[in-house]
């Protein structure tokens, strides 16, 4: 997930994110009113995550890098042989969230899963999250964005499409995938997105020794040339890349692509913008809302802050605020990096069926930065 | 021999000083109020660079421009006391196992810190960077300017060194000691600490840079960010630092609330 529209700015904009922001501002001035006060929250030390919300985990692929596996039907039922029975989160609560989100100052929603665009009350969601108060955003594999279904987006209120490209060779893609075809639609979805005028991000997976690759060169030349922002995640320990440690980074590798930021339009969500440094964003610039309404730090921590069902968004927050892993500020990738913290996640999400793991196994009150 | 030797053994536990530092070199806090871990995992850390006297003098010179009669060896002379003393000090000996970086600041008075810091100091630490670094880049993210935006923590002891630039060419040792001390925190630790310790600002903390420029780079881990803690911003809980970015350094302004994190670091300066 990204943070580009963040509005902490202490250097001036970029001629096309200034005019972004007019347009934005015409058309729906309360979401801009919104998203231009972040700044001045962050100044007075309060937060404004951008939510992704995974109300379903459908998905027509099965990537090999995935961090939503653990959390879908199929795995479930392949690997413990059982079905989840826990409640999961209906176009109410989503109206919920949202509204209380909007009181917190919140604006930011993405819709990501499992693969949106193959939810059926996809309308209905965006609807319930309500676009005229949240920019909406749509993570997708772009199989299903064609001319039409883009226009389509558009004038429900999606404001943005973030497209998942993990190469820029279309075998290695598809590959990678696990899906034939499904490089060609990328690329159709990129042109159909921007004729119909939605904002565009490509994202891509880094793994190991990725960033070293003339292919990644590539990626990042074709996103600068279409004017597009390629925004990177680090393979992490957890997920389908839980069996595959080869794909987790090293310092290196972030290094490089930090070095990469400079010449081309690429970066990751803990690039500074406009010269505001965010470094590792839990709580502080994202959270996840599960399919059963709990809510993590991080896509790829797999431990619950809360079930919104029982505590506020505002508490959950808070907690998180005040967890020594997620509160302070910190340059570095907690959940791909810091091996401390990454053996305490491994042990603690081994074997379990249904994730995340609740508030107070997982993240506590408790929780310390030492044995 | 006193009847019971118990006793005399407790009398001299009890007057043995307890070191103010640790075996890494960092400074033990003595229960400030304000914000700060007892404990470290050493998460982030800085690795002691190279120290050779003849380049950090040229270096300075060159980017900073100090003038007068003091010779690289008399630089070398007086930094090498202030060691010595911190050693011959049981309660100071370890800080001397830490990170230590000597610098040399020019005689200078200046009308307005945040101008100086920002017109001659940051400029000396690019120019500086930039030499040894030529890859890589300096970025000051805050644009905004820095005239009249700083002051002195009062408790900070901080204003003895300006003092001392005033009257002449200042030699002094930089120790990146207060690790995972809120602000407030190091500005109360460097306040409890024995007289010759001060709290590290701009104009100490720039010549530390320009004397050591990959103080901050690592490639195998991450360094933790270096407040200028006795500096005050424009705004209360505002505070202005170094940080890598990558292999670059980048100076900028930051809210710090008056929390303490792993990431968070403050330097002490001692005069020679
Ligand atoms: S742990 Fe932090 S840096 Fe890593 S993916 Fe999560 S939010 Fe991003």
């Amino acid at each position: 997930m990204m943070i580009s529209t963040s509005e902490a700015t202490q250097n001036k904009l970029t001629p096309a994110e200034q005019a972004r922001r007019e347009g934005l501002m015409a058309r729906k001035p309360y979401i801009a009113a919104k998203l231009a006060a972040i700044s001045a929250m962050e100044e007075r030390g309060e937060i404004s995550p951008i939510i992704r919300l995974e109300k379903s985990y459908l998905c027509n692929f099965q990537c090999t890098h995935c961090s939503a596996e653990y959390y879908m039907d199929r795995h479930k039922k392949k690997v413990f042989k059982i079905a989840d029975a826990r409640r999961k989160i209906d176009l109410s609560d989503i109206r919920e969230l949202s509204r209380q989100a909007d009181e917190l100052g919140l604006a930011r929603f993405v819709i990501t899963g499992g693969e949106p665009l193959v939810m059926k009350d996809f309308d209905e969601v965006v609807e319930a999250i309500d676009p005229e108060k949240h920019y909406v955003i749509a993570d997708t594999n772009g199989w299903f964005l064609d001319d039409k279904r883009a226009r389509h987006l558009k004038s429900i209120g999606v404001e943005k499409v973030q497209l998942s490209l993990d190469s820029f060779i279309e075998q290695d893609h598809d590959s990678f995938r696990n899906k034939p075809g499904s490089y060609k639609r990328v690329m159709r979805a990129i042109d159909a997105s921007l004729d119909a005028g939605l904002n565009l991000l490509l994202s891509t997976v880094l793994v190991k020794g990725r960033a070293k690759t003339e292919e990644f060169l590539n990626l990042c030349k074709f996103a600068t040339e279409k004017c597009v922002g390629l925004y990177v995640s680090y393979a992490k320990p957890t997920g389908s890349c839980s069996d595959h440690p080869e794909f987790v980074i090293d310092k290196e590798d972030a290094d490089i692509l930090r070095e990469l930021e400079k010449d081309y339009n690429v970066f990751t969500h803990m690039t500074p913008t406009y010269g505001s440094f965010k470094g590792c964003i839990t709580v502080k610039g994202i959270i996840t809302v599960t399919s059963t309404f709990e809510v993590t730090p991080c896509p790829y921590i797999d431990f619950s802050l809360g079930n919104l069902r029982e505590t506020s968004l505002k508490e959950v927050l808070a907690r998180g605020m005040r967890n020594p892993w997620l509160g302070p500020y910190r340059p570095d990738c907690l959940i791909g990096e810091d091996q401390k913290f990454i053996k305490i996640h491994m042990e603690k999400t081994k074997g379990v069926t249904h994730l995340p793991v609740p508030w107070g196994q997982g993240f506590s009150d408790a929780d310390s930065l030492f044995d | 021999m006193t009847p019971n030797g118990l006793v005399l053994e407790e009398c001299d536990l009890a007057e043995k000083p307890l070191p103010l530092f640790d075996e890494h070199g960092r400074c033990i806090p003595s229960k400030p109020t304000a914000a700060v871990h007892s404990n470290t995992r050493r998460y982030f850390a800085i690795v002691q660079p190279e120290i050779e006297y003849g380049d950090i003098y040229k270096r300075i010179k060159k980017h900073l421009g100090v003038s007068g009669d003091i010779t690289a060896s008399e630089f070398e002379r007086r930094a090498e006391v202030i060691l010595q003393k911190l050693q011959n000090d049981p309660r100071t000996k370890k800080i001397t196992d830490g990170v230590r970086i000597p610098f040399i600041l020019p005689k200078a008075t200046y009308a307005d810190y945040g101008d100086a810091l920002e017109r001659i100091y940051l400029k000396a630490v690019r120019d500086s960077f930039n030499n040894k670094f030529p890859q890589y880049d300096f970025v000051n993210h805050h644009k905004d300017g820095l005239a009249g935006k700083l002051s002195i923590a009062p408790e900070s002891r901080h204003a003895r060194l300006v003092e001392a630039m005033q009257k002449d060419q200042a030699v002094g040792y930089f120790f990146p000691c207060l690790t995972e001390y809120s602000v407030p925190a190091a500005i109360e630790q460097a306040e409890a600490l024995p007289d010759q310790f001060l709290l590290a600002g701009g104009f100490d903390t720039c010549a530390a840079m320009i004397a050591t420029p990959d103080l901050l780079l690592r490639t195998d881990g991450y360094p933790p960010l270096l407040w200028l803690g006795a500096l005050q911003g424009e705004k209360e809980q505002v505070g202005y630092h170094f940080e890598a970015y990558g292999y670059n350094l980048t100076f900028n302004r930051k809210p710090h609330f008056n929390q303490v994190a792993e990431y968070w670091c403050a330097g002490l300066v001692v005069l020679g």
